[in-house]
């Protein structure tokens, strides 16, 4: 089902973003090679030595809201802009600040510079005194917008992986040393013995005093006292000592499936994270979700429990545990 | 009640990873294990585990990258509407619902988007935070596990998971609207 699943997300994702696009150019939804106008108030006129106007930009805010259909509200637009004057066609650029509209700042994203929209200028008339100049311009054409955003986000998360398994290394090593320890110590079995009838009935693969058991217990335990820190590391050595009793190297047990299901339903009793984020919004109340968390994911857990048990009977998945006989012996998968 | 039981968990979870980690290596003395030295062993593993899940996990936030990006969440959001409606599940939170298996961070800023739009207290506002708190990143879960082990066929793992995410979102929703209903 993985494979599946996994290709959908990709396929689904190019093929939205294309439509996206395709629909976005045939409306002209982003109202490219339209003419705007606008006035200039300059503070730096060009000179010998450099042939740009400095100064802000003034639009009027109903004639742009009209131009792209959205609801801003404010006074004029005011931007600094650059006017490039030595050029065949004057050319004219916007920095993405503050004060540009979200719309604008959006396509400063996927414009050709990165946070820099462009214009050509059509029309440039300065008033007598030389202050002020009456601009009609056409925004650079924006195109692509989603197919960008896909190749950015393709790249971003490879990178944003990479990051997430590095930073595990340290506690990784903390965690896997101190259960060593604890291992050595006999530690991990007495714990174990603890809970033998639950863990029996959860995991019958498992023989109940083998270290996966230890270790599976202190990660659920973290997970429900929120120890995200310690509780990946507790489950990823779980699942190394599940895979020692893994007669098909490469496939997923009965036993792993069920640990993964309990770790994916996260059963937490303070789920701080959304206390946090609820307080910082200015709650009244922001322990309230403690409740309804646990009862949600007490649901998940049992559902997703019940939903295991069921679905190691069915003969399709049964199937990926019988160990070809050949040449190779069991370990292909 | 729930004030009471905040502070024990607040504080069992503070002082937890001290206490473990001086019951642990304070009972290994008692056992007289060589303690640093099977640390050590034992910590030797950490770079190897993590760096064996580097390929699980650009695969997966690869693909989940691309998805959020496209804005191909907001189709399965129409799509799915028409359902949740006739749960009484708001179509505010149904992002919410949708993201919180595959994206941690999506759906911690989707939460706190509909807290800042519909304030905190709302229904809105508790719902999308009992979801978030109903269930865990099934997919990010599933490549950093089973990747550790590299393990490729993961059979029944995942629709057992989505079937979990399915009924904690279910079991929120139904919850919220007892207590809380509208």
């Amino acid at each position: 089902m993985l494979n599946y699943v996994w290709i959908s997300l990709v396929v689904i994702g190019i093929l939205v973003a294309a439509g996206t696009d395709f629909n976005a150019d045939v409306k002209n939804r982003y109202r490219n090679d339209m003419i705007m106008e606008g006035v200039v108030s300059i503070s730096k006129s060009p000179t010998t030595a450099r042939a740009t106007y400095e100064g802000t930009l003034v639009i009027d805010r109903s004639a742009f809201n009209a131009l792209y259909g959205v609801q801003t509200s404010g006074e004029e637009i005011r931007l600094p802009v650059v006017i490039q004057s030595d050029l065949e066609i004057p050319r004219m650029t916007f920095s993405s600040t503050a004060e540009m509209p979200a719309i604008w700042k959006e396509f400063a994203k996927y414009a050709s510079t990165k946070d820099k929209l462009t214009a050509t200028v059509q029309s440039l008339v300065a008033s007598e005194d030389g202050r002020t100049a009456k601009v009609r311009f056409v925004r650079e054409p924006i195109r692509f917008v989603k197919f960008k955003a896909v190749t950015q986000a393709a790249l971003d998360y490879a990178a944003i992986a990479v990051n997430i398994a590095i930073g595990l290394i340290g506690i990784m090593a903390l965690w896997l040393g101190v259960m060593k320890v604890a291992e050595a110590a006999g530690l991990i079995r007495s714990l174990t013995r603890l809970l033998t009838p639950l863990t029996k009935r959860l995991f019958p693969d498992v023989p109940p005093d083998h270290p996966a058991v230890g270790a599976m217990i202190m990660n659920i335990a973290a997970n429900m006292l929120g120890l995200s820190n310690a509780a990946t590391p507790l489950g990823l050595k779980a699942m190394e000592e599940l895979n020692k009793l893994n007669p098909k190297l490469g496939t997923a047990t009965n036993a792993m499936c069920t640990f993964l299901v309990i770790n994916t339903a996260g059963l937490v009793l303070l789920p701080a994270t959304a206390i946090a984020v609820r307080a910082a919004a200015g709650s009244s109340n922001p322990g309230i979700i403690i409740g309804t968390s646990i009862f949600g994911a007490s649901c998940a857990t049992i559902a997703g429990l019940i939903a295991v048990k069921l679905l190691e009977k069915l003969k399709y998945y049964k199937k990926d545990l019988i160990i070809e006989s050949g040449p190779e012996g069991g370990t292909k998968s | 009640m729930s004030e009471l039981f905040r502070a024990m968990v607040n504080v069992v979870s503070i002082v937890a990873i001290p206490l473990m980690l001086l019951v642990f290596l304070g009972w290994g003395i008692v056992k007289r294990v060589k303690v640093y030295e099977v640390f050590v062993e034992g910590a030797k593993d950490g770079f190897n585990v993590a760096i064996r899940i580097i390929p699980y996990l650009v695969a997966m936030l690869v693909a989940i990258g691309i998805f959020r990006a496209s804005g191909a969440m907001d189709v399965f959001v129409l799509l799915l509407s028409p359902i949740t409606n006739l749960i009484g599940m708001p179509a505010e939170t149904l992002p919410m619902a949708l993201m919180r298996p595959l994206s941690g961070s999506g759906s911690l800023g989707i939460m706190t988007e509909l807290m800042s739009v519909h304030g905190p207290d709302s229904f809105i506002g508790v719902l999308a935070s009992t979801m978030y708190g109903s269930t865990e990143t099934t997919f990010y879960v599933l490549a950093v596990y089973f990747g550790a082990v590299n393990v490729k066929n993961t059979r029944h793992a995942l629709p057992a998971g989505l079937v979990a995410d399915v009924f904690g979102m279910l079991g929120a929703v139904l919850i919220c609207r007892i207590l809380f209903g509208i």
